[in-house]
């Protein structure tokens, strides 16, 4: 297997993973995929696919400055490779933003609803005519195929060519605009920008450290290429290449520290915090160590130290895209950002997609100066009778294989959010808070219902009332429920809704100890769970929303002692052993259930129950609506309606509860 | 074990379900553009399709074969009756995957389920021992030809204990791993080993009589090759 063969295999089975996980973001939407969230809205797709797929394809244009607008011809040989790199570069780009934007196909909306103060809406339109550009830069490459050897196709291809120096201009002054804007869109945050990257030299810094990466770049895509393919490109053509990308490097330094220096800020670099280390690490990478290597001429015209010292380059730009971006960004303390290994097959995905495609134009066209290299050797010339056989599908068969193995892997390891549907995410449900209250009846014969500091008097004309305080998902919006007078009302020994407002003089928090009667607690509290009296609401209905699964399948293995007593509960082996084939159960729990509560015990009960939101209004809302259809006299018909619970909240809420979470 | 269990039933069987769909669907392609890639070489396009229709299915039932092979064939044919239709329609897989997917199909009664696994898990082993009691079957083996049969019997009986936990001699949840785990390992082998015949076996008699179609000027060019241009075949 030559080395081609190899890297191609490798990028087939991360194109696989890509497309399990463009499935996934597509179908699920950005949260099911990403890490990202209000506070980290811009993440690796960002940092990686625009700023620095950007930045990594700068070698079209500073080639096509130097090779045609300098007249610098030794370079020729770099100048195609490098707008190919370009294009696919920008194709990338644009690829990934359609991943990372919410509405990916609003992505056109630049063009007809222009936001003429955003840099934002600068790099849109730059890219977009810069890809177009490019397209046209590299259509003679493709032109010049024998399949597109046409009359009409000709003519165009002439033009192209006649006219190409506009097109290379132009190509420069929009990728000069854009690479600077995108250093332009973090001017808008000098509160939360580290310092040391923070300035308004943002733009240039952005530019120069673009057309430094762009010279790199461009000598190690044609490292690589020598390692794929055997070509091999004049080295003092690379040591050229390689000093203009120290000079651009050594300005670079001279901008950064010079503008920390003039604005004062330069102590900070020096200030032993994690930041300043990050800040030397990421200079050294980007530019210190890569520009005296290539200072050093033996170094330079070697291709190892050519290789280390544009790589390093490739690596630190990048971590500068990744420091403004995302490390050297502040954010609201507890939002960290990592991304997800799904953003990360989309990043390396995107990349392997566009290598493939290089290696397809470089096999196929003439793209370097030598000719075309066909991925297999010329076939030796065999007897004639062999040549009835046809060829065999060469390395497909690797690349499928291959292929299909990324696909499964990343199928395999896709969350659970994004394979089930209707998986909520998960909000445990949080228990009532016991808090001293008081009541007073309204002439409406309805209540005002207050939280009590500890130690606080009840109000003139208020009773005390031992009140429970729900907020199951923690959403601030609170009921106050005012448990003993419900107590009272659903009383001992029957005595159920006998409430008058004349009565209510009568209610006392120390009271409800007593007349939590036998029967009457039931009425709510419907179901005992194992060695329990009056279960709480949420001990059962675990989830806000979601239904919980109250059966636990081991513990039940364990207490019938193993495999005899499967039949206890699956007791038809004919039939398969699914929760609804199984013994429900209250036919073993008898107590599960009460009797005489208000939601009558179903016998097909298999330990599902809904969630808090659902069994609170499920139970509250029908036992409102049935007692002022039996009793209007006594209940106004409001009682039934949202607001009787939930009612605006009292502005010293929060105040009044302090306490009592501090217990 | 419990993890154990869940990573076997979880990731694990996703991971070997889809690359035993994918991969077999890539056997599927590649052969398909193999197929009409020498259809194309040898320029004659014309099938007998009716005679080709009928092969297939002859070599899909190999009934008229129980004559000339009784026990080899009578034993594989059993084996596969059971192999093909427990697995796919167990009313407890089914309602795994009504739970996971929502998808249901009629299942078979569970005490055929039950007949047929005994069956196909007697005749795996009789297979195995068949290939190598013959002379003729043993030379013609390779070490995986011998464990094929076996390790797909393997997920069968012990799936036959795990929908009956009273007889099982080890434990449920043991049980239910090694037949989770040899399921899955047949999952992921069925695309690289000869497992594969389960979806291009209908294509072989399409693929050999293709495969015997020459180029119309082949007979010259055999003739060229050999020398032998002047004289008559």
């Amino acid at each position: 297997m030559s080395r081609r063969v190899a890297v191609k295999t490798v990028l087939w089975g991360v194109v696989g993973a890509l497309a399990v996980v463009t499935v996934a973001r597509f179908w699920r939407g950005l949260g099911a995929v990403t890490n990202l969230s209000d506070a980290a809205p811009w993440g690796l797709w960002v940092a990686f696919d625009v700023m620095s797929g950007v930045a990594l394809a700068a070698g079209g244009f500073t080639l096509a400055a130097t090779v045609h607008i300098f007249h610098l011809k030794r370079f020729h040989a770099f100048a195609r490779p490098a707008i190919l790199t370009a294009f696919l570069g920008y194709t990338a780009v644009v690829v990934g933003l359609l991943y990372d934007l919410g509405l990916p196909w609003h992505i056109w909306h630049p063009i007809l609803y222009p936001q003429d103060r955003s840099a934002l809406f600068e790099v849109a339109m730059c890219v977009m005519l810069y890809l177009t550009v490019l397209a046209i830069e590299f259509a003679p490459v493709v032109l010049e195929h024998s399949l597109f050897d046409r009359p009409l196709l000709r003519g165009i291809h002439r033009w192209l060519e006649k006219y190409a120096l506009v097109f290379i201009i132009a190509g420069i002054v929009l990728s000069t605009l854009h690479q600077s804007s995108l250093g332009s869109l973090f001017l808008i945050a000098p509160g939360r920008l580290n310092p040391l990257w923070y300035t308004p030299l943002l733009p240039v810094l952005y530019f120069v450290s673009a057309v430094g990466l762009g010279l790199m770049m461009v000598l190690t895509e044609s490292n690589v290429s020598a390692w794929l393919f055997g070509h091999e490109v004049p080295s003092k053509a690379r040591a050229g290449l390689g000093l203009a990308a120290a000079w651009v490097l050594l300005l670079y330094v001279a901008l950064r520290l010079g503008d920390l220096a003039l604005r004062g800020k330069l102590a900070l670099a020096f200030a032993g915090t994690g930041a300043a280390g990050l800040f030397w690490f990421e200079l050294s990478v980007t530019a210190l160590v890569p520009m005296s290597l290539c200072f050093i001429r033996p170094v330079r015209e070697s291709r190892v130290g050519l290789s280390l010292a544009s790589g390093l380059t490739i690596l630190g730009v990048v971590g500068y895209r990744f420091d403004t971006a995302i490390v050297a960004y502040a954010r609201p303390a507890g939002a960290s950002y990592f991304p997800s290994w799904m953003e990360i097959v989309v990043s390396l995905g995107i990349v392997s997609l566009a290598v493939l495609a290089f290696l397809f134009f470089t096999e196929h066209l003439h793209v370097f100066d030598e000719p075309p290299a066909a991925e297999l050797p010329p076939p030796r010339p065999q007897p004639l009778s062999h040549r009835v056989l046809p060829r065999p599908l060469g390395w497909l068969r690797g690349y499928s294989l291959a292929l299909v193995l990324g696909t499964t892997v990343a199928f395999a390891l896709l969350p659970r959010r994004v394979l089930t549907p209707d998986l909520a995410r998960p909000v445990p449900a949080l228990k009532a808070m016991a808090v001293d209250g008081w009541m007073r009846a309204r002439p409406d014969k309805l209540h005002d219902i207050g939280v009590l500091r500890p130690g606080e008097p009840v109000p003139l004309g208020a009773t005390p009332a031992a009140l429970l305080v729900l907020d199951g998902d923690r959403d601030w919006r609170r009921v106050i429920f005012p448990h003993a007078f419900h107590e009272w009302l659903v009383g001992p020994n029957g005595l159920r809704l006998r409430w008058r407002r004349g009565e209510a003089a009568s209610l006392s928090s120390t009271a409800s100890g007593e007349q939590s009667g036998r029967s009457g607690c039931a009425t709510c509290h419907h179901a005992n769970l194992p060695l329990e009296r009056n279960s709480a609401c949420a001990s059962c209905h675990r989830d806000m929303f979601s239904t919980t699964d109250l059966f636990d399948h081991q513990a039940h293995v364990v207490a019938l002692r193993g495999r005899d007593g499967c039949t206890r509960c699956h007791a038809n082996s004919a039939l398969p052993k699914t929760r609804a084939t199984s013994t429900p159960c209250l036919h073993c729990h008898k107590n599960l259930r009460l009797a005489d509560s208000y939601l009558k015990p179903k016998p097909t009960l298999t330990g599902l129950v809904p969630g808090y939101e659902q069994a609170m209004h499920g139970l509250c809302v029908e036992c409102h609506r049935r007692e002022v259809k039996e009793h209007p006299d006594r209940y106004p018909a409001q009682l039934a309606t949202c607001a009787t619970c939930h009612r605006a909240p009292e502005k010293s809420l929060m105040q009044r509860l302090e306490p009592y979470a501090a217990r | 074990m419990t993890t154990l269990l869940a990573f076997a039933r979880g990731p694990l069987f996703l991971f070997c379900f889809a690359f035993m769909v994918l991969g077999l669907l890539r056997h599927v392609l590649l052969t398909t553009w193999e197929i009409r890639r020498v259809q194309r070489r040898a320029g004659d396009p014309s099938l007998p399709r009716k005679a080709l229709f009928r092969a297939t299915l002859r070599w899909l039932v190999p009934l008229d074969k129980l004559r000339e092979q009784t026990l080899f064939t009578g034993t594989s044919i059993l084996f596969h009756v059971g192999v093909l239709l427990v697995p796919l329609f167990l009313a407890g897989h089914i309602a795994l995957s009504a739970r996971g997917t929502g998808l249901k199909w009629p299942a078979l009664p569970n005490t055929a389920a039950d007949v047929l696994t005994i069956v196909s898990v007697i005749a795996g082993v009789a297979l195995f021992t068949l290939r190598l009691s013959l002379r003729a079957t043993r030379s013609l083996s390779r070490p995986l030809d011998f464990a094929l049969p076996l390790l797909v019997a393997l997920p069968i009986a012990t799936g036959f204990f795990v929908m009956h936990p009273a007889l099982d001699p080890f434990g449920f949840r043991a049980m239910l791993l090694v037949h989770v785990l040899s399921a899955d390992l047949v999952m992921l082998l069925m695309p690289l080993t000869k497992l594969v015949h389960a979806v291009l076996l209908p294509g072989t008699q399409v693929l050999s009589e293709i495969g015997w179609h020459w180029p119309a000027d082949s007979g010259s060019r055999v003739a060229a090759a050999l020398g032998k241009e002047e004289e008559p075949v």
